[in-house]
């Protein structure tokens, strides 16, 4: 075959990573920073899969950026940026990512979700040019959370906690940042429900059921984290005399505290018994409620054993 | 050749594979780590492996990926996963993980059998000469999934997961006699006059399996995305109850052992009967949900989901259920129903509407499950439905305003209130609560370098009429004005409730190096019902800022400080007039930098000082025993929980392909609280048993580990 002609111009330039992304990696190649072609290390970068995108797909055609015909010493930001800063609309950015995983099952409820209506960009949370999307990592997850969710950061600092600062659970264990039917987000379509999916053992239906556990978690539990035990959102017996009329006529008290010390006499519904230890929950042990049939005296109304 | 070398270009496109080892030393014992080690794996040992594997492969010519992955495989905490995939075609994998949760407190006692469906309990002579026991929750996790694209618009995706749970958490019994609950003979006051009542710590023993199966269709193309399938959850529980001995006497309330013949045989045979645990049970599901494009501006998504849930846990370990019932027959049935509809009709205007619908039916046949003397009572029935229902609209004001309007309603019917059964504790129930509400934001872009948004909302919670408690069973509606009682309590979630809300941000970008984010939020919830006790107002606000400061190329500085104030205001019918308020600082700094091409560093320091404190204020119907306690006593005293954490790292890469890491963690936490004891005195359970918790912890972790790149 006859050698090409020396021409003397330059080879065409060849693509390095993504397909047709020789217009780009031209400037950002192996030397840029930072390290745009760590794309190829995700799933973004996997070419055999004809679905994935070239540079131009989410980031436009970009002539103005890439030819910087008014030859500005800033050049023009591409067309769709996702730069801090950018002028780029939200919904716009978001469309680059959304049309490719609208099809997603778990995304099905993005359109109308808190996030969507907050205007939060999936570049907010994503980072596309990484072998490790910090919030597609449990151990990191969260970091990205609380960059808005801050009460839930210092929450899960707390005593009694769900493991999340410890890398075992993580937020997207029980939320769906994506959308959901559930309200604040949660992963299934109600509180009770993402919660019976670690705590099932709640789930009953029991012979001596507890209404305010059917109805919502929430009602006694912070699942942030909290000082009192077991996640509580109070300590008893404050928290249960927000429904329940109490027994016995006596403030909180401490064992060791004067001067009502506990006598010979003393009733076993007394200030002490119902604050310290577990509180109310010493004798009502079973709050969430009870599967004990038993039809004769003493029976176990009250969640009592 | 502008990109000269190849071997370079992969470097940086190839996914990484690499190997950490190393290993882990702490300072202090057991009972100095019990917070730090609560979860983590580092609580037993002084010593531990550190073990960390990525193995992560793509054929390019392919798009097929092979991923083994273990995460803490030296300790009992660890992970380990295997994967492959061929993107945009199928997938599969397996993964295993552990997970326990040690109790942070050390109980001391002399309890036989802890743990178990039989435990023994004998009286301790002396408080704290017992044995240490350390309860422990261990979860280890099976989950396989599989992904199968069976064309460009149809995918089948299907995970099981398996959950072991194995262990023992704190938990008891405990009773008073005489009783309404246990009336004559059954438990009685002594020959004496006097009360007997006990209370045990007996571990609830935990060895369980929750099984959860998910199965689906997803179908889309440009307009329609579908998703039906199953979702079926099961648990089972080894054991139905726990049955305990009680061996000798036990305690009086003064902590000597009981007087006379001791411990009646009345309360000691209460003590022993069967304690339920958790039954097994069921739920079957079935869904369809998607979205929907009717233009490029306009789309819905839905979801309907039919579920059946049941219970049937054979009674055969209790003995004495109601005639003709062996089980309970659980089962609950619920229908949700979902629509969403969002439009941006013009450029500048935003609409959302949504509804939701829950339909709950308790199908669980009723029988005479209570005896309480003379009165028979049945189990409850509880079949709620839930609506709930939003609208909003967002639009683009000049000026780079943007407002956002919105109204939600939410109503709650919990179904009529069966007659026979029993109403405790509580002053009036409702059947059907409703809740509307409006809110507003403005969100402003005030410049390149500044964005601020301020928000406003309120609702209103209302109800049907209360429904009073009858003298036996069942319960009658009642006018506000009859039900009224000074002293009556309603349940929080059904009293009226007037909730305001106001929430404030500001991002702020103040020079290249330095930006800086505020935030604000108030709130105050007031509580009426007929009664002047009860849960009355609740107070909320958090506020705090965060900054970031990039030193240079190298160095980033971040700090932030987030202060909650809380304060819950419930009164009570004894005459206290409670405030529980909760204050809670935290703050963080941390750095991150580079200041060699080999070395990387960073240190983190975080500081939670958090206390709640139990103001309490009595009015004039308060005894003059609890007016003479609060006077000298003070009331409870406050409850403190300070954790200091300093954790710093240095990695240090010995060639391309290696790099050594060392990790310190420095911990102090300090607790002051009363749960187990106050001032020297411990709580005592009735057989001796007490709880234990060192208030004082400081822990010391250095980490060492080898990092290669696996070719």
């Amino acid at each position: 075959a006859d050698a090409p002609a020396n021409t003397g111009a330059k080879p065409p330039a060849k693509d390095l990573v993504l397909k047709g992304d020789a217009k780009c990696t031209t400037c950002h190649d192996e030397a840029d920073e930072p390290k745009l072609l760590h794309i190829g290390k995700t799933k973004h970068g996997t070419v055999a899969d004809g679905r994935t995108p070239s540079c131009s797909n989410c980031h436009g055609d970009s002539d103005l950026h890439t030819n910087n015909p008014a030859k500005l010493k800033e050049r023009p930001p591409t067309d769709r940026s996702f730069k801090k800063g950018t002028t780029t609309p939200v919904e716009a950015r978001n469309e680059a990512c959304v049309s490719c995983h609208r099809k997603d099952a778990k995304r099905s409820h993005w359109e109308g979700s808190a996030h969507q209506r907050a205007d939060v960009a999936c570049t907010s949370c994503h980072q596309l040019h990484t072998a490790k999307d910090k919030v597609a990592d449990k151990r990191t997850q969260p970091e990205v959370c609380f960059t808005c969710h801050k009460e839930q950061r210092a929450q899960v600092s707390k005593p009694s906690h769900h493991p999340v600062l410890e890398g075992k659970v993580a937020c997207s264990d029980c939320h769906n940042a994506h959308g959901s039917v559930g309200p604040k987000l949660v992963k299934r379509d109600s509180v009770v429900e993402t919660c019976y999916t670690c705590h099932m053992e709640k789930r009953g239906p029991f012979v001596h059921s507890h209404q305010p556990v059917t109805e919502d978690c929430g009602n006694c539990h912070n699942p942030h984290g909290t000082v009192a035990e077991s996640l509580l959102k109070a300590r008893t017996p404050f928290l249960c005399h927000q429904c329940h009329t109490p027994h016995g006529g006596q403030l909180a008290q401490l064992r060791g505290q004067l001067p009502n010390q506990p006598t010979a006499t003393s009733s076993g519904k007394s200030g002490i018994n119902y604050t310290q230890a577990r509180g109310c929950l010493n004798c009502h042990t079973q709050v969430h409620g009870s599967n004990n049939p038993s039809a004769t005296n003493p029976t176990p109304q009250f969640n009592l054993r | 050749e502008a990109h000269a070398d190849d071997d370079e270009i992969a470097a940086l496109t190839r996914p990484d594979s690499s190997v950490a080892v190393g290993v882990a030393g702490m300072s202090g014992s057991a009972n100095d780590r019990s917070f730090f080690g609560q979860y983590n794996g580092l609580r037993k040992n002084d010593t531990n492996l550190l073990l960390d594997l990525d193995y992560i492969k793509r054929d390019d010519a392919t798009g097929t990926w092979t991923t083994i992955q273990g995460r803490d495989l030296g300790l009992n905490t660890r992970e380990v996963r295997f994967g492959q995939q061929k993107q945009g075609d199928w997938k599969y994998s397996f993964e295993y993980d552990e997970m326990v949760r040690y109790d942070p407190r050390t109980i001391n006692t002399s309890l036989l059998g802890a743990g178990s469906t039989s435990p023994v309990v004998s009286r301790l002579a002396t408080i704290g000469a017992g044995d240490e026991l350390n309860l422990n929750l261990k979860r280890k996790n099976v989950t396989v999934a599989v992904e199968k694209w069976l064309s460009k618009s149809l995918q089948f995706e299907a995970s099981f997961k398996n959950e072991d749970k194995n262990g023992a958490r704190l938990f008891g019994t405990g009773f008073n006699c005489p009783s309404g609950a246990a009336p004559t003979p059954t438990c009685t006051t002594l020959a004496t006059g006097v009360n007997q009542w006990a209370l045990l710590m007996l571990p609830e023993p935990i060895n369980s399996t929750t099984k959860q199966f998910d199965a689906r269709l997803n179908y889309s193309n440009d307009k329609l995305m579908l998703s039906g399938g199953y979702y079926g959850s099961f648990y089972n529980n080894e054991y139905t109850s726990m049955s305990a001995t009680i061996d000798g006497n036990l305690n009086n309330p003064l902590g000597n052992p009981m007087g006379g013949a001791g411990l009646s045989s009345g309360l000691r045979n209460i003590l022993q009967l069967p304690t339920a645990l958790p039954p097994d049970n069921q739920a079957h599901q079935v869904f369809l949900s998607g979205n929907y494009a009717f233009t490029s501006t306009t789309r819905a998504n839905f979801k309907y989901a039919y579920s059946h849930a049941s219970q049937t846990d054979n009674f055969a370990s209790f003995g004495n259920a109601p005639n003709g019932r062996t089980n309970l027959g659980g089962a609950i049935d619920t229908s949700l129903y979902q629509f969403g509809l969002t439009s941006r009709p013009i450029s500048k205007l935003s609409l959302l509407a949504n509804v939701r619908y829950e339909d709950r039916n308790d199908k669980t046949p009723i029988a005479a499950y209570n005896i309480e003397g003379t009165k028979v009572f049945t189990n409850g029935n509880y079949s709620p439905k839930r609506l709930n229902g939003k609208i909003e609209a967002t639009y683009q004001l000049p000026a780079g305003y943007r407002a956002t309007v919105g109204a939600d309603y939410e109503s709650l019917d919990r179904s009529s209130f069966l007659p026979s059964n029993s109403v405790a504790g509580l002053s009036g129930l409702r059947q059907k609560s409703e809740e509307s509400g409006y809110r507003m934001e403005l969100r402003r872009s005030m410049s390149e370098t500044l964005t601020g948004a301020i928000g406003y909302q309120s609702s209103n919670r209302t109800g049907s009429g209360w429904l009073k408690p009858n003298p036996g069973l069942g319960v009658t509606e009642t006018s506000n004005a009859a039900i009224y009682s000074r002293t009556a309590i309603f349940p929080m979630s059904m009293v009226d409730r007037q909730r305001d809300k106001v929430k404030a941000s500001a991002d702020w970008a103040a020079t290249e190096q330095l930006s800086v984010q505020f935030m604000l939020e108030w709130g105050e919830d007031q509580f009426s019902a007929p009664t002047t006790k009860g849960l009355r107002s609740s107070h909320m606000g958090f506020y705090g800022v965060d900054a970031v400061y990039v030193l240079s190329d190298a160095w980033k500085l971040t700090g932030y400080w987030s202060r909650g104030d809380q304060t819950t205001h419930v009164d009570h019918s004894t005459g206290y007039m409670a405030a529980l308020r909760n204050l809670s600082d935290t703050y963080g700094l941390g750095l991150v930098g580079k200041p060699t091409s080999r070395l990387d560093v960073g240190a983190d320091i975080m500081l939670t000082d958090d206390k709640n404190e139990y103001n309490q204020g009595l009015d004039a119907s308060a005894s003059t025993a609890n007016k003479t306690l609060l006077a000298t006593s003070g009331g409870l005293p406050d409850v403190t929980f300070r954790q200091f954490t300093v954790k710093m790292f240095g990695k240090y890469a010995l060639q391309k392909n290696s790099a050594v890491r060392l990790d310190l963690i420095h911990q102090h936490t300090k607790m002051n609280e009363w749960t187990w004891g106050y001032n020297g005195t411990p709580f005592a359970y009735s057989d001796n048993t007490s709880v234990y918790l060192n208030p004082r912890q400081n822990v010391t972790y250095l980490g060492a580990t080898y990092i290669v790149a696996l070719p």
